[in-house]
């Protein structure tokens, strides 16, 4: 073996470890440009600093660090905290440095073996407060749209009183969804092959928050020839993972994985209307979590965002484009864990097959939520700051509506701006139902 | 389904030129790149070629031109409609050049207190250019505590009759430190947070005021001019610029800093503006790690997605992926440089002839020169036959063989000159067999 493949099996051996990919820092600023934090404050210090720069201390004990849990040295301070996870720094790094991920698993070990602080602990329990505000909804719903409790809230738990918490459905999407006889997979019915079928998972959003989503979601993939199935399924686990609980999201991981991974190999498609849940599945379990299993890999390679889905479908011929004429300007915000998902932006690809609806794109590059980060009291203000050019942008357009794949994105925008934010799909879902119309219109003329 | 008439690989200044003449020609062009590129490094200014004994840009592409090797060969003709139709459209962005391939090139100070060779600056720089009068002081003048700029350094260094090399220079050299309010326990602070807060009307004339008060009581009444660290403003650069000159009572200019670059910034920006006012699509963060060929044409580009990856179906390519610096070459440990997308045939020096005898040769290192090899049309060629290797496929800026860019401080105009001619050639393509879609109008510019 010659001192050249020795160099060029360690260097590829070092390339596939977040951690390691400091290493490849040219110390060129790029990460700090784009970075929609360091635009606003100066408690972060930025993507370069935070990143591959402390992460030199992080590795300077001589140990070198392959997981959140495996290092004594969390950070030169605590600075780190202020990153929202956004991932441009990541994407713009001309190095290939994983930057978003090594202060992803910084802000673990900062809270290793410290109990979390109820709010973090909270923010990331979506599926247990989803369940009981679900359960509670009337009393949840004017509790948190009352003034007085939020203030409470804020001076006990953190979280800010302004922040845009939705409001909960009336009862899950997966309760109606099982009260209606839908396919839960447990094979009562005849489930269709995965020519015809696909999985949905709704995530929390959809099942607590947003049930109208799903249900928007599984009639477009009717529409296109698709029966839905709907397993029993968890949170995905990435607030527990931006609020540094691997552990917890490492099990919801596995209990996902266990119903997943069967429907994936059988080449079922597992199809998500949440770009956060999706990119979990895809990247996050293997990246963040450090899960290497073959039932995690079978997950990550059946997984769809929506949008990606029916791009696809269009790109073999096989989209329903039925669609009405909308007649509807629409600002569109891509979401940065789309971004993360390295699929382009299908849905304005999307938006464009429809008549009459003139989609456009808001080109900034974060709201400021970046999921759990913009709720908490600390932060709230800066969020705001990053996502404030965006808000002015969709309230200059005078539209209605404004569309926007990830659901926390979703409610900043419509809370910041009083404009309605929907999911890409209920347009199309939408523009069908135009069709619908127009053609029973032909009919009986 | 994506689909692009043109997929441009490269976000450097041949890439974006590439895709703003394809953009405007109406052919339907996607910009990818795995992140940003040199402009954020470099000094926002455009070095179209400035060799020993070149006293003008056009005269530096003349000379470099006259060796067979060199782009400007057969780009050479291409450079100064090229840089002036660039030109054309930053300023229609708002970002004002000034110079031309015409005019003497000049030594103008950098931020380490040395001086380099430029013709084309971007106007905040251009007050540079002039040359010095009999008595004129130069007063450089940044914030107090500010790690990238150092007045007092750089104006002891700027003193010294040997950094202007016999140039004509400034009679005095004084440097002013301004306590700006905020700034000095300031860590880690970099020039696009100073950018940021020159955009803030406010602001920027109070911090202008306490600059201009500390120059005038450095310099009295004496004639002169002020350098300041090139951070006055980004989206607000040009009226940040006005209440520079309207406030400070020397004319002042920009001194880029190291990266991150905002005078580069300005430029990436503006032209990205205008590609997509024009209904181009710009991807940053997307790694294209394969192009698909199917009988020596490529069909389709794909980057690196989460888990599958992402593919553009597509009738030709710009590749405009850069040098070694920008991973458009790759050196391999052991002395071979290779061209990793479509493995084209890359004209390098062999490993031997890489240990020279000198260290810092003046004559250069030879793998400055390594690239692609193609014909006047930009058209890799494939050795073995002297013919293209692929037939949709167009190679520009610091991909190209031949060029010594930093030494010769040429890079900016052969990626200028290349990325416009790749267009050309693409769109005279396009209309022998139109491709027949019109660009979506639904997704231009915001």
């Amino acid at each position: 073996m010659t001192i050249a493949d020795l160099v060029r099996e360690a260097s590829a051996d070092l390339d596939s470890h977040v951690s390691s990919s400091a290493d490849e820092c040219l110390k060129c600023n790029v990460c700090n440009t784009v970075c929609p934090v360091l635009r606003v404050t100066d408690l972060f210090a930025g993507p370069k600093y935070e990143g591959p720069q402390a992460q030199r201390f992080r590795m300077a004990r001589g140990q070198q660090i392959q997981g959140p849990s495996s290092s004594a040295v969390a950070s030169p301070d605590h600075s780190v905290d202020y990153c929202s996870g956004c991932g441009w720094c990541t994407t713009a790094c001309p190095a290939g440095v994983k930057i978003a991920e090594m202060n992803n698993q910084a802000r673990a070990r900062l809270r290793e073996g410290k109990r979390p602080k109820l709010r973090d602990w909270g923010l990331g329990q979506t599926d247990l407060t989803g369940s009981v505000g679900v359960a509670l909804s009337p009393l949840a719903n004017f509790a948190l749209g009352n003034g007085v409790v939020r203030a409470v809230m804020e001076a006990t738990v953190g979280v800010h009183r302004k922040a845009p918490l939705p409001k909960f459905a009336k009862s899950t999407f997966a309760s109606t969804w099982k009260r209606r006889g839908g396919e839960r997979g447990t094979g009562k019915h005849e489930v269709p092959g995965p020519d015809a079928a696909v999985v949905y998972f709704h995530g929390c959003a959809a099942n607590y928050y947003e049930p109208h989503v799903a249900e928007a979601a599984i009639e477009v993939l009717r529409r296109n020839g698709f029966q839905t199935i709907v397993p029993e399924q968890v949170c995905c686990g990435l607030p527990l993972i931006s609020n540094g609980l691997y552990d917890d999201a490492r099990g919801r991981a596995r209990t996902n994985s266990d119903v997943l991974a069967d429907y994936a190999r059988r080449g079922y498609r597992i199809i998500g209307t949440s770009t956060s849940c999706t990119h979990t599945f895809k990247a996050e379990y293997e990246e963040m979590l450090d899960l290497h299993d073959d039932d995690t890999k079978a997950v990550a390679q059946a997984t769809w965002d929506i949008c990606e889905f029916l791009l696809d479908l269009h790109d073999q011929g096989r989209l329903n484009t039925d669609f009405g004429e909308l007649d509807e300007d629409l600002p569109y915000h891509a979401p940065c864990q789309l971004r993360s998902h390295g699929i382009g932006l299908p849905a304005l690809d999307l938006f464009a097959l429809v008549p009459g609806l003139r989609a456009r794109d808001m080109d900034h590059d974060c709201c400021g939520i970046a999921g759990t980060y913009g709720l908490k009291r600390e932060k709230y203000a800066i969020a705001m700051d990053v996502g404030a050019p965006l808000f002015e942008k969709v309230k200059a357009t005078g539209a209605t509506a404004a569309a926007c794949d990830s659901e926390t994105c979703r409610w900043q925008i419509q809370s910041a701006t009083g404009v309605r934010t929907r999911h890409p799909v209920e347009f199309l879902l939408d523009a069908y139902r135009a069709g619908d119309r127009a053609r029973e219109h032909a009919a009986r003329a | 389904m994506p689909h692009a008439d043109v997929v441009v690989i490269g976000a450097g200044l041949s890439g974006l030129t590439a895709a703003l003449r394809l953009a405007e020609s109406g052919a339907v062009v996607t910009l990818v790149a795995k992140g940003h590129a040199s402009t954020h490094w470099g000094s926002g200014g455009i070095d179209v070629a400035a060799p020993q004994g070149a006293h003008t840009p056009a005269q530096g592409v003349g000379l470099l031109g006259t060796n067979a090797d060199h782009p400007y060969a057969f780009l050479g003709e291409d450079a100064a409609p090229a840089v002036g139709w660039l030109m054309e459209r930053v300023a229609a962005a708002g970002l004002g050049y000034t110079g031309s391939l015409e005019i003497p090139i000049r030594r103008v100070p950098t931020a380490i207190g040395g001086t380099r060779r430029v013709a084309i600056v971007p106007a905040a720089q251009a007050a540079a250019l002039r040359p010095w009068d009999r008595d004129e002081v130069l007063v450089v003048a940044g914030p107090a505590g500010y790690k990238d700029f150092w007045p007092a350094a750089i104006a002891d260094s700027l003193a010294r009759e040997s950094v202007w090399h016999g140039a004509d220079r400034p009679a005095h050299v004084l440097a002013v430190a301004v306590e700006l309010p905020g700034l000095r326990e300031r860590n880690n602070l970099n020039a696009l947070e100073l950018a940021r807060r020159f955009d803030d009307p406010d602001r920027r004339t109070d911090d202008l005021d306490r600059i201009a008060r500390a120059v005038h009581k450095a310099v009295g009444s004496r004639a002169g001019r002020v350098a300041l660290p090139a951070v006055i403003g980004l989206d607000g650069h040009a009226d940040a610029w006005a209440d520079a000159r309207a406030r400070l009572t020397l004319e002042p200019f920009e001194i880029p800093l190291v990266p991150p670059s905002v005078p580069g910034i300005r430029l990436w920006r503006a032209l990205r503006e205008r590609i997509r006012a024009a209904g181009g699509r710009i991807q940053v963060g997307e790694s294209v790690h394969r192009i698909e060929v199917v009988r020596r044409r490529v069909v389709a580009v794909e980057m690196e997605a989460a888990t599958r990856v992402h593919r553009i179906r597509t009738d030709a390519v710009v590749l405009a992926t850069g040098g070694i610096a920008g991973g458009g070459l790759v050196a391999t440990g052991d002395g071979h440089v290779v061209e990793p997308l479509l493995g084209l045939h890359v004209d390098a020096p062999v490993f031997d002839a890489w240990l020279l005898r000198e260290a810092l040769d003046p004559a250069g290192h030879p793998i400055e020169a390594a690239g692609i090899r193609t014909d006047h049309r930009l058209h890799p060629l494939d050795p073995a036959t002297g013919k293209p290797a692929i037939a949709n496929v167009l190679v520009a800026g610091a991909l190209l063989a031949g060029q010594r860019a930093l030494r010769e401080r040429s890079g900016d105009g052969i990626a200028i000159a290349s990325g416009w001619r790749a267009a050309r050639e693409l769109t005279a393509e396009t209309t022998r067999t139109p491709v027949g879609r019109a660009p979506a109008t639904s997704r231009s510019a915001s």
